[in-house]
């Protein structure tokens, strides 16, 4: 870029990079080593084996299949509730006017800073009196709920720079308000909804907290790691395999959307200037 | 044409519309502002509800069950600010606050300054360092419980923990209990922490780098700025914007945090790495203490909001 850019400084920011690796490295290599090769640690060389048989008993000794499949219902329904109501709502929000808009609106986006902390004990009391303890839903509501402070921010942002033009052109046509949404509004704001559910996705797959307390036998997978994880036992193959199923597809997700984060934001930061 | 100009007066501004002149506003407007109330409504109303339910209502229910005493299913008693009193003078919780303070600025001051370190350093290369970056950003990517599991492993009290094994390099035999030593338990979990966080100021600060114009840089370099002179007054400056949000962030996701505590230490050894985020956890869902945690809860908002006060202000205004 500029000048002559010295050589030590990508040798330091690759050294950093291996070492922040190691963790990740260390369980994979732990899932795919015999237990009694790596008493000593998974880095030792004297022994090396190659194996998936913690690969093929951990959906035995553990209910990984089925806490997989919850993880993956809630998420996706979770993901696609938020990524319908929210444009919706932020389209109303922006462009419709009607009482109390602005009221609502800066108690929704500034409800960003409660600590999840904050719904623990009263969904409890209301999920345990209303029966929905162990139900998916009692996860469920307080994902989708949740997520408004933020999403509806995000993608009302994004329809301040909506071309005008195009709602009128709408408006011309014979467009309503709900009609300007469908047709014109939602296709135009894809990547905004988009980025929405990829942020919603990680979160409601990566959430312990709410799970954990509301949820006792259809338990995701971050649930269930803990509840492995935390034990004595020496299974550490497993468990490995269990943490690497665990994060596998947010970790996928994760990093294909950080390239389209990364290019998006530089994209937007030109357009502007 | 008319129709359009009608709707953009409707739409402008509540001053008079010029179109009917004076007081009296054509028919067509009216019936249109009219016409999007229930429209609107018809949008909001779910999202209105599922807020009620997970925000509103739990927020209000927070705050007044801190002030009564309930023991399990029993009737709560209104004790007025009972609850407060005995948080403050409860040991555990004072050193609770103790604990929330070192392991918030522990995590920010740590993140944030490496995080940001890296960007710099990344700036001077970004393509060759492109590959690095997604590396260190990648544990960003990673849940709160399968980090805390891979620091768990990495941590083992035995010779099969990695920085057991690296500094019995130089003292053969070197064990310690990493996470069942209440002197280290919470320095641990504020590495865990870290190393996950890294990744958000890293990508801020560079993508605040990035944003700056070439043609400054290259008028600098033409001038005869050294790489360091660059990075000290152009760099430096203008990512300050990237490293406010990070330190904002940073601050907010430490004061909540729950999920790495729970994994690596639930908490202890010896309730030494209870943050106020855990302690309500362990008060209200394990001990059954409801209006205690709520309680604590109400503490942990208050600190969050005064965190949050310039971040609520600008959003509040931003809101048109």
């Amino acid at each position: 870029m500029i000048g002559r850019v010295p050589n030590w400084i990508v040798w330091v920011v690759g050294v950093i990079a291996c070492i922040w690796v190691i963790p990740i490295i260390g369980i994979v290599v732990t899932s795919v080593r015999p237990p009694a090769d790596v008493t000593l640690g998974w880095w030792r060389l004297d022994n090396i084996r190659f194996t998936l048989d913690a690969w093929m008993r951990v959906w035995d000794e553990y209910p990984l299949a089925n806490a997989f499949w919850t993880t993956l219902w809630i998420t996706l329904i979770g993901t696609g509730a938020t990524m319908l109501l929210t444009p919706a709502a932020a389209y109303a929000f922006h462009f419709l006017k009607f009482p109390f808009r602005r009221t609502i609106l800066v108690i929704i986006i500034n409800a960003f800073v409660l600590p999840v902390q904050v719904v623990v004990i009263p969904l409890f009391q209301l999920w345990r009196d209303t029966g929905l303890i162990d139900n998916i839903l009692a996860v469920l509501i307080p994902y989708v709920g949740l997520s408004f402070a933020w999403s509806i921010f995000l993608v009302k942002n994004f329809m301040e720079d909506f071309p005008k033009e195009l709602i009128e052109a709408g408006k011309i046509d014979g467009c309503g308000p709900l009609a300007t949404f469908w047709f014109v509004v939602l296709p135009n704001s894809l990547s905004a909804i988009f980025a929405v559910g990829i942020l919603q996705f990680l979160w409601c797959w990566n959430s312990l907290l709410l799970p954990m307390l509301y949820l006792r036998t259809t338990i995701p997978l971050p649930v269930l790691l803990t509840r492995v994880s935390g034990t004595y036992d020496l299974n550490w193959d497993l468990r490995s395999v269990a943490a690497i199923v665990t994060t596998i597809v947010p970790l996928f997700v994760f990093l294909i959307f950080q390239r389209q984060f990364a290019a998006g934001s530089q994209t937007r930061t030109g357009a502007k200037e | 044409m008319s129709m359009s100009a009608a709707d953009a007066a409707a739409r402008s501004s509540q001053v008079s519309s010029p179109v009917g002149g004076g007081r009296r506003k054509p028919v067509a407007v009216r019936r249109r502002r009219l016409g999007e109330t229930p429209a609107a409504w018809l949008l909001i109303i779910p999202v209105l509800i599922l807020f009620s339910i997970t925000v509103i209502y739990p927020l209000v229910e927070t705050i007044r069950l801190s002030f009564f005493d309930i023991k399990g299913l029993g009737k709560p008693k209104f004790i007025g600010t009972g609850n407060y009193i005995k948080l403050f003078t409860d040991p555990a919780f004072r050193n609770t606050l103790w604990t929330t303070l070192v392991f918030t600025l522990g995590t920010t001051t740590i993140t944030v300054s490496l995080g940001w370190f890296l960007a710099m350093l990344c700036s001077f290369a970004p393509q060759r360092t492109l590959p690095f970056r997604v590396m260190i950003f990648a544990a960003f990517g990673i849940s709160e419980a399968v980090s805390g599991y891979m620091w768990i492993s990495m941590l083992r009290p035995d010779q099969a923990g990695l920085l057991n094994s690296v500094i019995g390099l130089f003292s053969p035999g070197f064990a310690h209990p990493w996470l069942g030593d209440p002197n280290t338990a919470l320095w641990m979990i504020i590495v865990a922490a870290s190393w996950s966080g890294v990744g958000l100021p890293l990508m801020l600060c560079f993508a605040a780098v990035q944003a700056i114009p070439k043609t400054v840089l290259e008028a600098a370099y033409m001038d005869g700025a050294k790489p360091f002179a660059i990075m000290r007054f152009i760099m430096v400056p203008l990512s300050m914007p990237g490293v406010r949000v990070a330190i904002f962030i940073n601050l907010l996701g430490a004061l909540r945090a729950f999920d790495i505590i729970y994994v690596l230490t639930g908490g202890g050894p010896v309730r030494s790495t209870e943050t106020v985020g855990y302690f309500m956890y362990r008060e209200s869902m394990t001990q059954f203490k409801l209006g205690y945690g709520a309680a604590a809860t109400v503490i942990l908002l208050v600190a969050v909001m005064v965190i949050s006060i310039p971040a609520i202000i600008q959003r509040t205004a931003g809101a048109k």
